[in-house]
């Protein structure tokens, strides 16, 4: 009985190092406390955790730094709810707890070789951060990386010095936008679905990875089957309100799937065999 | 013309002006009424209406935008009049079918005479008895022994309020001083008795939150400090405290509110009489403010409003 | 020894009295008008004649536990700085479980699926199961509105029991079904059964034969899946529902839970609780986007996770044992099997999707007559 791991118990972390992104979001650098783990811990790129602020709760996110980059794992946090907003009170050398990894990843491997197009909003750059800097660091394996990145003013934008490395690199094409004019923004303005059908990627030999609000996913899939996208080379990456993580609790299920078990990684063949209840 | 036939023939008439009746329908066995929603008028066939139709409908009122038909008994149409005091619902948007009632039927405490049979079939004679066949033989038990506890003090079993009445208004033959009388012998008891009492019948509770979600009364509806976090109220422990906590602040947020239609008791799976507790708070209504609950649309709930110097409450006196 | 085993009737709280001598036996007992599975001793009243109000689930799956505690302390290091302790204990006692019903001895099995048979396997759950000895009651009759046999249970069906006792005039006939149910033939009340085996099996034949069946016979319902996803057939059959938990709190195959910390000052516990996805707040989260806002779609999703998705998951068995007790003690009289047949029924199909075309709403309960 002893030996089998228990599934709900967190292993103890420490946050390093607490970053502002933006107004509301904010990244975590965070290790395990006991540094064995912190040498075998073993991740997949999209794969969640739980972040624990023991006495308010915890809460999923993706460890958006990359498995190629193990000195910490990084989470980054929307301030939007209970545990949210505890997790945004963090100071480097506070204690949480961390249950991970859980859930499935990208598919890279059956991306090798392939265009890469990922399309993002707002904190739905996160997960996309992991998979973008995991290809960079085995560039090549993969053919042309376009990346299209919004968010509501320039102040809303993640990672914003990844940004300027990426738009500094001459094999990613990085492509911003904001939603409205701003003062000093000389980039695109406008929203990413619309930006998407301006930018018209082809979909030879391309896989285009999604995730941003529930509003901009709905129009980006839209605008990618206009540009005759296959539905499985369309891939997206799922939030629910998930509690035990391990697909039992039955909150985070869109029929037989749960997300935090199945998902969060699904294409848009396998949604499209899912009830609507995204 | 029996009622059933009589309120088949009101809902006939007043279709198209509603979009949908409720009414009532045989439930999975024949003691057991269920709400029914009508949207065609040929659908009024399936229409039943004896003791057995007990459940208090006017709870969907609240939730329904369009214009909307509704059968009610006497006590049914204070919860109407309350909405109405509290502005919940669009009287221009109700259609009441108003039956007079002489007592419904508890269907536990037929289940308790039966021994928990499962019925084969259910008559009602003309003499206010219901009859009840189960596979161990057949028993006939008086409505007035079965009904719930709230009949044997109606004080309205015409309604309040109608548009359309089926057959003839009855007046309550009941005292009127003998409304709150099992409050009174219940508060003759201890402290400590009342404490144990509350704490072996809430000890049962599972927190279903069926008698809030039946409750006509309950307007946080999805908001409910039971599950939420902010503010957070109440643990999910499943501890006698939390439940206390629980069944405290339902009965406190119905002061002088509480139509005393019983529904909270009448759904609770583990049978716990939690009617009394908001019986409790609005005899302390009555004697405070005067104020009973459900009987006239003009009347402002005394916790809607604030007097500086209230008659009877001393401690307000500067 | 005999394979059967004989409990007179008048030895039966002995027989309860040697259990409890190495595990805690919880028994179904009443409680006022209704009957709950209690740990059994002198001053209750067993009660054997009628299922439970509640399954026994609880036993195994309490309806709140402690999944850890956690304490906040100083870091000896550093005293600016605090550290946080975790301790889960999951010590579990012997139990026995009495009394309880088929059909609620079938629903662990649905459980053991989800918490046992996994590559990240429930310590507190199974820990639970593995302590707990479940003698099973068969059912001489069907209780109001319950239906096993259109499920794949049975008045008498074994899966999920180790022990399965059968009703005579004078005591009960006791079939080990599990090794660690045969153990129970070595307690010196229990006589040998042998002789008693055909009436019991006489008993239990009869009594399969009564339980109603609201499916089509000898098989299990399939769901007609354009019906399923048609919004208006939900609003139409669930508009009466309240949206409360009494279904998924009562049902033995339910077992959504949350999980909540809950705090004392500097420490407390992780609490893992029974949840139902009846609930608004079941799938809110913290940006107010609900995924299913409306009880049209929480009702179907119910239905789906026992008739199509636990299907799905696990060769077709349904997560639904047929107890009936959603039906029972529902305040207003849903009733599953009946939405069920609904769903199942291709004419059912062609009625719906007429009366979806004519724009009229088709009558609820019109098999019920016809």
């Amino acid at each position: 009985m002893s030996n089998i791991k228990n599934p709900y118990l967190p292993e103890l972390a420490t946050v390093l190092r607490v970053i502002e992104e933006t107004p509301n979001i904010k990244s975590y650098h965070v290790v395990f406390n006991d540094p064995e783990l912190m040498k075998s811990f073993r991740f997949e790129p999209g794969q969640v955790g739980q972040l624990s602020v023991f006495g308010v709760g915890e809460s999923t996110f993706v460890i958006n730094s990359p498995p190629t980059r193990m000195e910490y794992l990084q989470f980054s946090v929307m301030k939007a709810g209970e545990v949210t907003a505890a997790i945004h009170n963090l100071y480097p050398g506070d204690q949480v707890g961390i249950r991970a990894p859980l859930g499935n990843w990208f598919p890279y491997e059956q991306m090798k070789g392939r265009n890469i197009l990922f399309i993002g909003g707002g904190i739905g750059l996160a997960p996309l951060r992991t998979l973008i800097l995991f290809m960079l660091d085995n560039r090549a394996d993969y053919k042309d990386i376009t990346i299209i990145y919004g968010s509501r003013t320039p102040p809303d934008l993640c990672y914003k010095d990844e940004l300027k490395e990426w738009e500094e690199r001459s094999d990613v094409n990085l492509i911003l936008t904001v939603d409205n004019e701003y003062p000093g923004w000389n980039k695109r303005t406008g929203f990413v679905p619309t930006v998407l059908k301006e930018v018209a990627p082809a979909p030879d030999n391309t896989v285009a990875i999604t995730c941003g609000p529930p509003i901009m996913i709905k129009f980006v899939l839209e605008g990618l089957a206009q540009l005759k996208f296959k539905d499985e080379d369309i891939i997206t990456t799922l939030e629910k309100r998930m509690k035990c993580g391990i697909g039992i609790c039955g909150r985070c299920n869109i029929g037989s799937k749960y997300v935090c078990k199945d998902g969060p990684v699904f294409s848009l063949a396998q949604l499209k065999e899912m009830p609507d209840e995204v | 013309m029996n009622n059933a036939e009589q309120i088949k023939e009101t809902i006939a008439r007043i279709f198209p002006d509603v979009e949908t009746v409720i009414c009532y329908q045989q439930g999975f066995d024949g003691l057991h009424a269920t709400p029914y929603f009508i949207s065609i008028p040929e659908q009024v066939n399936k229409l039943i209406w004896n003791p057995l139709c007990a459940q208090n409908l006017t709870s969907y009122l609240p939730s329904i935008k369009k214009k909307v038909g509704i059968v009610v008994k006497g006590c049914d149409s204070r919860t109407i009049i309350q909405y109405l005091q509290e502005g919940l619902i669009d009287r221009a948007k109700v259609v009441i079918i108003g039956v007079p009632c002489t007592g419904v039927i508890s269907v536990k405490k037929v289940l308790r005479e039966i021994g928990h049979q499962p019925v084969v079939d259910v008559v009602f004679d003309d003499n206010g008895n219901i009859v009840v066949k189960t596979q161990k033989g057949e028993k006939r038990l008086a409505i007035a022994d079965v009904c719930p506890d709230k009949c044997t003090t109606c004080q309205y079993p015409t309604p309040l309020v109608y548009d359309h009445l089926i057959g003839e208004p009855i007046a309550s033959n009941k005292p009127k001083e003998d409304v709150y009388k099992d409050i009174r012998e219940f508060d003759a008891k201890t402290l400590e008795e009342k404490r144990a009492y509350w704490e072996k019948e809430f000890e049962r509770c599972i927190r279903c939150y069926a008698c809030r979600n039946a409750c006509p009364m309950c307007i946080c509806q999805d908001s409910c400090i039971a599950e939420t976090r902010e503010p957070h109220w109440i643990s999910q422990r499943l501890s006698l405290q939390e439940k206390f906590m629980f069944h405290m602040i339902h009965a406190a947020h119905l002061a002088g509110r509480c139509v005393e239609c019983g529904e909270c008791e009448r759904v609770c799976p583990m049978d716990i009489p939690v009617a009394k507790l908001k019986k409790k708070i609005n005899a302390e209504m009555k004697e405070l403010f005067n104020y009973e609950t459900g009987v006239n649309p003009d009347d402002k709930p005394p916790m809607y409003t604030f007097n500086v110097d209230e008659a009877k409450i001393k401690e307000h006196k500067l | 020894m005999s394979d059967t085993g004989y409990l007179p009737k008048e030895k039966i709280k002995d027989f309860l009295k040697e259990l409890a001598k190495d595990a805690v036996v919880y028994a179904p007992c009443l409680e006022g008008d209704i009957v709950l599975f209690r740990p059994f001793s002198e001053e209750r009243t067993l009660c054997l004649d009628r299922p439970a109000n509640t399954p026994p689930k609880s036993v195994i799956y309490p309806q709140s536990e402690t999944l850890f505690a956690f304490q906040y302390k100083k870091a000896p290091e550093d005293h600016q700085k605090m550290s946080v302790e975790l301790k889960a204990d999951i010590g579990v006692p012997n139990m026995v479980i009495f009394g309880a019903r088929p059909c609620d001895a079938k629903g662990f099995r649905i459980y053991d699926r989800v918490f046992i048979e996994t590559n990240t396997p429930d310590p507190y759950y199974r820990k639970r199961r593995e302590n707990t000895l479940i003698v099973t009651l068969s059912c001489a009759a069907p209780s109001p509105g319950c239906f096993c046999v259109a499920v794949g249970g049975g008045p008498a069906h074994k899966e999920g029991s180790d022990v399965m006792m059968t009703e005579l005039e004078g005591g009960y006939v006791i079939e080990p079904v599990t090794e660690k149910g045969r153990a129970i033939l070595g307690k010196h009340v229990i006589e040998d059964g042998k002789p008693y085996l055909k009436d019991a099996q006489h008993v239990q034949a009869k009594a399969h034969d009564e339980v109603r069946n609201p499916f089509a016979p000898d098989e299990l319902p399939k769901i007609s899946q354009s019906l399923f996803n048609f919004d208006g057939f939900w609003e139409q059959v669930v508009g009466k529902c309240v949206s409360c938990g009494a279904c998924t709190y009562l049902c033995p195959t339910c077992y959504c839970f949350n999980i909540t910390d809950e705090q004392g000052i500097g420490s407390g516990e992780r609490v893992r609780s029974w949840d139902a996805c009846m609930f608004f707040h079941f799938t809110l989260e913290a940006s107010g986007h609900n995924p299913r806002p409306t009880k049209f779609q929480r009702f179907k999703n119910r239905v789906g996770h026992k008739f199509i998705y636990y299907p799905e998951k696990y060769e077709g068995v349904i997560a639904c044992c047929g107890c009936g007790r959603c039906i029972r003690y529902c305040p207003v009289n849903v009733d599953i099997s009946e939405i069920v047949n609904y769903l199942k029924d291709t004419h059912q199909e062609l009625h719906w999707a007429s009366s979806r075309k004519e724009g009229t709403q088709p009558t609820v309960g019109s098999t019920k007559d016809e």
